[in-house]
């Protein structure tokens, strides 16, 4: 796989962030915040009649992202800040762009910026990642 | 849920080095399939876990839930707790009908007073994999924040 910097990564795309996922997860995760199933439960928070996606699930879409592109076996590293709410009905892309290659035990890792667009918000998610890209990992 | 009173600031530093019971947590596949399911994707080859379990097993593995982690930091409310970060790292990949080997403690837990006067105290919980072969399989840490507003409306 021939990867340099500047690179970007292809995008992801979740047309519609959808709240009965969010319920699926929120038994999953065993996480007893309403403001995942219950949209009167946001109003407080701006948020009025939608529900807010759980953290793991808004990263999600930047793994599937970077599984596209590298491999299911890919990812070494993972690390995300959550500067806004994924909102249920949200439309959001997950980007990524090379920022470093370095190798390390035989393997070529790159190192990944990555972030959740939304068009009305901007970025919603963003962090890092650290990537195998040669080969099985 | 009513909102607590922020707790003394001795007490969310004695935190640190709180150890959870451990354990062990095996992915089952409908498990899997599920929460793969819902990223939006279809399940991985191989048996493969996807990362985004990264949350909830380490936590459940532990013997721990996400209600206890807000109990320890005394979270005013449901609704309370901000994520600083997420940090998940894969040693290498997860599978199902795997028996990891969970261990889990607090690393950092203090109060932090913005100018603004917001108030919050920052709690760093570190949750490490091993694989039955009791090599490391992945780390999680996750750091939050549980929002104090009674700090910033008593200012």
């Amino acid at each position: 796989m021939d990867v340099k910097v500047g690179d970007m990564v292809p995008e992801w795309d979740m047309p519609s962030v959808r709240r009965e996922r969010m319920r699926t997860m929120a038994a999953i995760l065993r996480d007893p915040n309403p403001v995942h199933w219950d949209d009167t439960s946001t109003t407080r928070y701006g948020f009025e009649g939608k529900t807010i996606n759980q953290g793991p699930l808004g990263l999600s879409y930047m793994v599937n992202m970077l599984h596209e592109w590298a491999g299911p076996t890919s990812i070494r590293r993972f690390i995300m800040t959550f500067p806004q709410a994924v909102l249920s009905e949200d439309h959001v892309v997950a980007k990524g762009e090379v920022t470093g290659i370095r190798e390390e035990n035989g393997k070529t890792i790159a190192e990944v910026d990555i972030w959740l667009h939304n068009d009305e918000r901007g970025t919603l998610l963003k962090g890092s990642a650290e990537v195998c890209v040669s080969g099985e990992a | 849920m009513e909102n607590r009173p922020m707790p003394p600031v001795e007490e969310i530093r004695a935190l640190v080095g709180h150890q959870f019971p451990g354990g062990t947590y095996t992915i089952q596949h409908w498990e899997n399939f599920l929460l793969t399911e819902c990223t939006g994707t279809t399940p991985l080859p191989n048996g493969q876990v996807h990362p985004a379990a990264m949350f909830h097993v380490p936590i459940l593995g532990a013997n721990t839930t996400i209600g206890e982690m807000f109990e320890l930091g005394q979270a005013e409310n449901d609704a309370s707790i901000g994520i600083e970060s997420y940090d998940w790292e894969l040693f290498k990949p997860l599978y199902e009908d795997v028996a990891y080997d969970i261990s889990a403690r607090i690393s950092e837990a203090d109060r932090v007073i913005q100018d603004d006067g917001r108030t919050y105290d920052r709690i760093q919980f570190i949750f490490t994999l091993k694989d039955p072969e009791g090599e490391n399989a992945a780390r999680s840490t996750v750091t939050w924040h549980y929002n104090r507003s009674r700090a910033l409306m008593e200012k």
